[in-house]
């Protein structure tokens, strides 16, 4: 890869959206040049300033508490290390004091009373182990439950949509002077077929069934005909089984004797039909 | 801008400090970034908990790698962003595309910072990059949201958008340029 290439990859990479071969061969690139290497901070910062567009929220004041904690806990554990005698043993101390004067104290004699208290340390021992075990596996426990409420909350969520979805649906279809037409498949998709129903204020929905998966980039769209002149209508995008949904507003001169259609477009929609038309009310 | 200048050395001397550990320096970073850095997790995680999580995790880590900032190659914010956002979206993916679908509800319970909090804040900054993003085409603004706030990769950006690859990094990086282009001014005032 040129120069100019690893150029090319630094606003993506800043956003860390790069595949991972090439985010690791624009790291080893960084590391080689001091250029770009620069150039990249300026993305970097520039990805950085993202941030602000989230909304500034406060954490509850135990998050400081609970780092603080940890800290110090870390650091006594390093001081600990550092001047604890049971992790030098007398050999390394005595390499580490080399030919000073200083010497070691000397370990007390072993009694019955130090054996005992030796057992109950190891006792203590043991009990701490056990009891950091058993936090571990709480821990565990809160996560999966944490884990499966996400999960249940999710579908809790689906299913208050398609609720709300079929409530629409419903509304609309029993709303005085609804009216429903049926589109059936053309030759392109002779098993698609599709209804439409639209209320007095032009409110529609349409729902399809059986319609090819679009291919990449392009989308089904709804036409409102009339005489010749075709009204365009919103996209749809089918699921894996061909079905899909959309909410649209018929124009007000096609809310008498229009013919709807659907055609495969641009996913993004277009003003004048380009495509074949898969779904007709047209006789 | 002197102010400015002097917030900047601040926070480079605040690491300098935690590096050498001292743990009321990280305290007094904390403090300055916690309502940006919680902001952003929330946004990303879409959960309070889990937000909160991460970020003991990230200012862990910052204490526990506050010698590996080289100030020669970024800023103090920038640094403490990038840790975040990668602890986050490491995170995200733990848990799983699942999680982002629950996300909503969440959203909705989320508080806004206090009043007096968002007088610390930088509100100003936060206005212009706002600004900045609403200045961008709709498909741009899209792709940058689901690399910066989802963690997508290009690809799974272009999947997700049912659009080509190529088109996708042409989108991302003209919106990256943009932003550059329009935040110029900002990057030199970043902490």
């Amino acid at each position: 890869m040129t120069h100019e290439e690893y150029k090319e990859l630094m606003s993506i990479g800043a956003l860390a959206a790069l595949e991972s071969a090439e985010a690791r061969s624009l790291a080893a690139h960084l590391e080689s040049c001091p250029e770009c290497r620069s150039e990249m901070g300026v993305w970097e910062n520039a990805a950085a300033l993202l941030a602000f567009d989230a909304s500034p929220l406060a954490p509850s004041s135990q998050v400081r508490e609970r780092i603080l904690s940890a800290v110090r806990a870390e650091k006594g554990q390093t001081i600990a290390k550092q001047t604890s005698p049971a992790v030098v043993d007398d050999r390394k101390q005595m390499q580490r004091l080399g030919n000073s004067t200083v010497v070691p104290f000397e370990r007390p004699p072993k009694t019955v009373w130090t054996t005992i208290r030796s057992y109950y340390a190891v006792a203590a021992s043991v009990g701490l182990v056990a009891l950091a075990i058993s936090l571990f596996v709480i821990w565990q426990q809160n996560r999966a439950a944490r884990a499966e409420l996400a999960r249940v909350t999710s579908e809790k969520s689906e299913a208050q949509q398609q609720l709300a979805h079929e409530r629409e649906v419903l509304a609309l279809i029993t709303s005085p002077g609804t009216r429903m037409t049926e589109l059936a498949g053309t030759n392109v998709a002779p098993d698609a077929h599709a209804m439409i129903a639209y209320d007095k204020t032009g409110r529609a929905m349409l729902m399809a069934k059986g319609l090819p998966a679009a291919p990449a980039g392009k989308a089904y769209q709804l036409w409102f005909i009339m005489g010749n002149k075709p009204m365009p209508g919103r996209v749809l995008t089918p699921d894996t089984q061909g079905n899909g949904s959309l909410q649209d507003q018929v124009p007000a001169e096609a809310m008498n004797g229009a013919v709807f259609a659907i055609t495969l477009e641009p996913a993004s929609g277009v003003q004048s039909p380009t495509g074949a038309i898969y779904l007709s009310s047209g006789a | 801008m002197s102010g400015v200048q002097t917030e900047q050395i601040s926070d480079v001397e605040l690491l300098h400090a935690i590096a050498s550990g001292d743990e009321g320096a990280l305290a007094r970073l904390y403090d300055q970034y916690r309502v940006i850095l919680f902001g952003l997790l929330v946004r990303i995680l879409s959960s309070r908990e889990e937000a909160e999580d991460v970020l003991q995790e990230v200012f862990l880590q910052v204490w526990r790698r506050a010698a590996d900032f080289d100030e020669t190659r970024g800023k103090p914010f920038t640094w403490l962003v990038t840790l975040t956002r990668s602890r986050a979206i490491d995170r995200l993916r733990q848990l799983g595309a699942r999680q982002r679908l629950a996300t909503s509800a969440a959203q909705d319970q989320t508080e806004e910072a206090s009043d007096a909090l968002k007088e610390t804040f930088r509100s100003e900054q936060r206005e212009i990059v706002k600004g900045a993003l609403a200045g961008l085409p709709k498909e741009q603004r899209y792709a940058l949201h689901l690399a910066y706030f989802e963690g997508l990769t290009q690809s799974e950006i272009a999947a997700k958008l049912d659009a080509p690859l190529g088109t996708v990094k042409t989108r991302m990086r003209a919106a990256m340029t943009k932003l550059r282009t329009v935040l110029g001014n900002q990057l030199e005032t970043l902490g």
